[in-house]
């Protein structure tokens, strides 16, 4: 059987991150994806990363720890955002001695920053609109370096875990060579980002179906705060692709069906640069009141001139031309609210580490620390991804080095896998994968999206549960052993379905309005009743909730404007 | 609503005689559909098995590059129709990228991709230990690097590639797009060893600067380019003792001294050693009328025109 100390599952910017951070402190350290490292969806990140470098204006960790904890909308674990934005400068200047291609200022040469939505200050470190593919890029050229071993495309269908229940390993199909293996561990490294795909449309890649997640809720994890999906202001209407904040960053402008700003009544200090969950609730209402365009608002960059949009947001003039037929120099883009980012995940304390699961560590987006709360800031996601992915790097190194022993790992682990998909494979008659994803995709979309209510989401709930049975009897059709594309999307769906699962029945417990959870029923946050966190245990395929509390330091709760 | 027929190359490893075929496929779609939206509608609503990578769909992951009717692209970022206009061709024919094996249908071994990306040393090498902040870097000396920066090692260009049709052992357009990116990176102390380690065997001169790497590249990195800065390096560390160097160099002299080329000298100069064996061969171009017929060429009238040019040249390098 194949083993090392840590074994790192996904291959983005959190694991990457996490394994260059378990190389370091000494630990045989090796990454798991079901991709090629560079095809990871943390390079689709466009503007930029935070850190409070004061290089453009005076800042402050403190400054930025505020605003993140009001972007989360009160529910962030502020000891947690505190460690986020004090790592923060050290790790942009540690990327930056790996050799990210940072956009520089014209005179000083330090590193450029812009300003970013919910931010106070210009604190969002950027290369261009390719932040994400420049900070994967680096972090893949340090693995290189180390040399260290990565199964490319391998997908994951199984943690597993010994007689005590400690995370010791992780079930894979060798998508190229056709088999199915065990990798043995001391500990267990999650990160396989987002599950952006429950929804339809999304600015999330095909693969981001929050595998660990479900991996993790099947062998008993609880997962945060899952209700909490957000809703990126800006993605183009013809297939959810992202339209960076860097876009509005710069200067740009949203405009209603009458040329009117339309932000200027709902954030009138902030304007297109309030908080996401403000922004895409005030492009919806704006859309179902009738003053949108075919479904959507408009993106205007045109004040900014050819010169500035060609150097700081070329990929974004490259996929509107491409995707929506508009060239952003000439015209206004249509853009509209889409499922981008999720908050919760893989409940975990600051250092990764899972409470419930010794051995288990998670980071990025799959887990859940918490440091977005009901919100994330834009420019704050790159920024969780390495700051935790390093934290549980480091954490994993420890865990393995005083916990030392080699890991018991049970012996059959990969048969009972290989006997449920020849199971799977066998079965001939049923709905394909497709079918269910897409209507589930629909159901998320349609009633559990940017604004929510109750007896809708008992509706969406019904229609998970019904795709849930169907499931069982889904049918794979393409039967064989190399690269089954059908068999792994199969499998995903039923992790996708699980999530929704959380994500529905959390939404219909939270009966107040919090961050990119809005309710028209409960149309305002309520501490009193609702400053907790969120537990959804899968028991017997029922979901459970639970709760746990929000961590305060400094920070009272506000009313909450922009 | 237009319909069309897409003819894609398949090979299942797995069935009893796996032998290469294309299969044809026709789907009836709205006017806007790209190549990957249209392979994915196959996979769930025709046949399954029809294998493909993918995955951002937004021009970034750098995972579906494959050929339409001989041309590769994105998967994701190309219109159906439009590869039916540029084509001229109702059938949309979709095969693997180019100078790979096939794993599976649309899919290839990377492997030879990813084993060169590795060999050009495709990580920052810095002199002395890192300052307490950021290392401060002129706006301009970045932008040098960023067309090379946004490289998502997609392997279109090594699709195409003519050096690597006839060398499988080239080091191919997207690896040396990272070297450049290195070599020229100011934070980097490895620019002489990285000219040396980029020449020699396989190495940039190599090259037959057929230009199709920069002209199918998806992301405008423009790696025939970045191969010819890679040359302009190799001078400045004075790495020249390559055959491919002395090639252009010849060529430099030739014109400098008679503002134009001179075939006669060009090979002596650039490989003294090997050339006398190709005498025979020269001997019977001489014959067929295919080389001058004095080595003393006369020369170019305006030759100062042709030093100005030179020396144009230079200052933009």
């Amino acid at each position: 059987m194949r083993e090392h100390d840590v074994i790192v599952v996904g291959a983005g910017l959190a694991g990457m991150r996490a394994a260059i951070a378990a190389h370091e402190a000494g630990v045989d350290v090796a990454l798991v994806t079901k991709l090629h490292p560079v095809r990871s969806h943390s390079g689709a990140a466009q503007g930029g990363i935070n850190a409070a470098l004061g290089n453009e204006t005076d800042d402050n960790t403190g400054n930025h720890t505020f605003d993140t904890v009001k972007g989360a909308d009160y529910i962030g674990d502020q000891d947690a955002i505190e460690i986020l934005c004090e790592r923060a400068p050290h790790e942009i200047y540690q990327l930056e001695h790996w050799g990210a291609v940072f956009s520089r200022q014209e005179d000083s040469g330090k590193i450029a920053q812009r300003p970013f939505g919910g931010a106070g200050f210009p604190r969002t470190c950027y290369a261009a609109d390719l932040t994400g593919l420049v900070i994967l890029h680096t972090l893949y050229t340090v693995c290189v370096k180390y040399d260290i071993p990565t199964y490319e495309e391998w997908f994951v269908t199984d943690l597993v875990t010994d007689d005590d229940g400690n995370a010791v390993g992780v079930v894979a199909y060798d998508m190229i060579r056709g088999t199915i293996e065990t990798i043995g561990a001391k500990a267990v490294v999650m990160a396989t980002g987002g599950a952006g795909r429950v929804y339809r449309p999304s600015t999330n890649a095909h693969a981001s179906t929050g595998d660990a997640m479900s991996l993790a809720l099947r062998k008993g994890v609880p997962l945060k705060d899952m209700e909490f999906m957000q809703f990126h202001p800006t993605t183009l209407a013809a297939n959810g692709v992202l339209v960076t904040e860097g876009a509005r960053g710069e200067g740009g402008i949203l405009l209603n069906k009458d040329g009117e700003r339309f932000m200027t009544k709902y954030a009138p200090n902030k304007l297109e640069l309030a908080s996401r969950d403000v922004v895409s609730r005030a492009e919806a209402t704006e859309i179902m009141e009738g003053r949108g365009v075919d479904g959507c608002v408009l993106l205007d960059l045109r004040h900014l001139g050819r010169e500035r949009i060609m150097e700081r947001l070329p990929q974004i003039r490259e996929l509107a031309i491409a995707f929506a037929g508009t060239d952003p120099i000439n015209e206004p883009i249509p853009i509209r609210p889409g499922a981008h980012y999720h908050m919760g995940g893989v409940h975990v304390d600051n250092w990764g580490a899972s409470p419930h699961m010794p051995g288990l560590f998670a980071a990025g987006e799959c887990s859940c620390v918490s440091v977005h709360g009901a919100n994330r800031l834009g420019g704050n996601s790159l920024l969780e991804a390495v700051v935790f992915g390093a934290r549980a790097g480091e954490a994993s190194a420890a865990y393995v080095q005083e916990h030392g022993g080699k890991p018991n790992v049970p012996s059959n682990a990969a048969e009972e896998t290989q006997q449920r998909i020849e199971d799977l494979l066998a079965r001939e008659n049923g709905p394909r994968q497709a079918e269910i994803r897409d209507e589930l995709a629909a159901v998320m979309q349609e009633k559990v999206g940017v604004y929510r209510s109750g007896p809708v989401l008992e509706e969406a709930k019904r229609t998970v549960t019904e795709l849930k049975e169907r499931f069982q009897g889904v049918v794979v059709s393409d039967k064989g052993k190399t690269f089954n594309t059908d068999l792994i999307h199969t499998i995903e769906t039923g992790y996708l379905l699980d999530l929704a699962d959380c994500m529905v029945t959390g939404a219909i417990a939270r009966t107040e309005s919090r961050g990119a959870h809005s309710r028209t029923d409960f149309t305002e946050r309520d501490d009193e009743n609702w400053m907790k966190h969120t537990l959804a245990y899968a028991d017997d395929g029922e979901i459970r909730l639970d709760y746990s509390e929000v961590t305060m330091t400094k920070y009272e709760p506000q009313v909450r404007t922009y | 609503m237009p319909a069309t027929t897409f003819r894609i190359f398949r090979y299942q490893p797995d069935s009893n005689e796996p032998e290469p075929f294309h299969q044809d496929f026709d789907l009836d779609h709205e006017e806007k559909l790209t190549l990957l939206d249209a392979i994915l509608r196959i996979q769930n609503e025709q046949d399954g098995t029809v294998a493909v990578r993918y995955s951002c769909r937004s021009a970034i992951c750098g995972s579906c590059a494959c050929k339409a009717n001989g041309k590769t692209v994105l998967a994701c970022m190309t219109q159906v129709e439009q590869v039916k206009a540029e084509s001229g061709e109702d059938v949309v024919r979709i095969d693997p990228i180019g100078n790979f094996t096939p794993i599976k249908d649309l899919v290839v071994d990377m492997t030879p991709f990813w084993e060169k990306f590795k060999a050009v040393k495709p990580f920052l090498i810095p002199d002395g230990p890192a300052p307490e902040k950021e290392r401060l870097v002129p706006k301009a000396a970045m932008e040098k690097i960023a067309n090379e920066s946004k490289c998502i090692l997609c392997a279109a260009c090594y699709s195409e590639c003519n050096s690597l049709a006839a060398d499988p052992e080239f080091v191919g357009p997207a690896a040396f797009a990272w070297g450049y990116r290195f070599a020229a990176d100011e934070r980097d102390s490895q620019r002489k060893n990285r000219a040396k380690l980029y020449s020699g065997e396989h190495g940039v001169w190599d090259c037959t600067r057929c230009m199709f790497c920069n002209e199918r590249c998806p992301k405008g990195v423009d790696p025939r380019d970045a191969i010819e800065k890679l040359g302009s390096i190799a001078f400045q560390e004075k790495v020249t003792s390559d055959k491919g160097a002395r090639h252009a160099k010849a060529f430099l002299i030739s014109l400098r001294s008679g503002g134009k080329l001179n075939e006669i000298l060009i090979a002596p100069y650039t490989d003294p050693i090997g050339a006398p064996f190709n005498a025979p061969l020269a001997l019977r171009m001489a014959q067929k009328g295919k080389l001058p017929k004095s080595p003393l060429t006369h020369k170019v009238k305006d030759r100062d025109q042709v030093k100005k040019l030179i020396k144009n040249v230079k200052e933009t390098i």
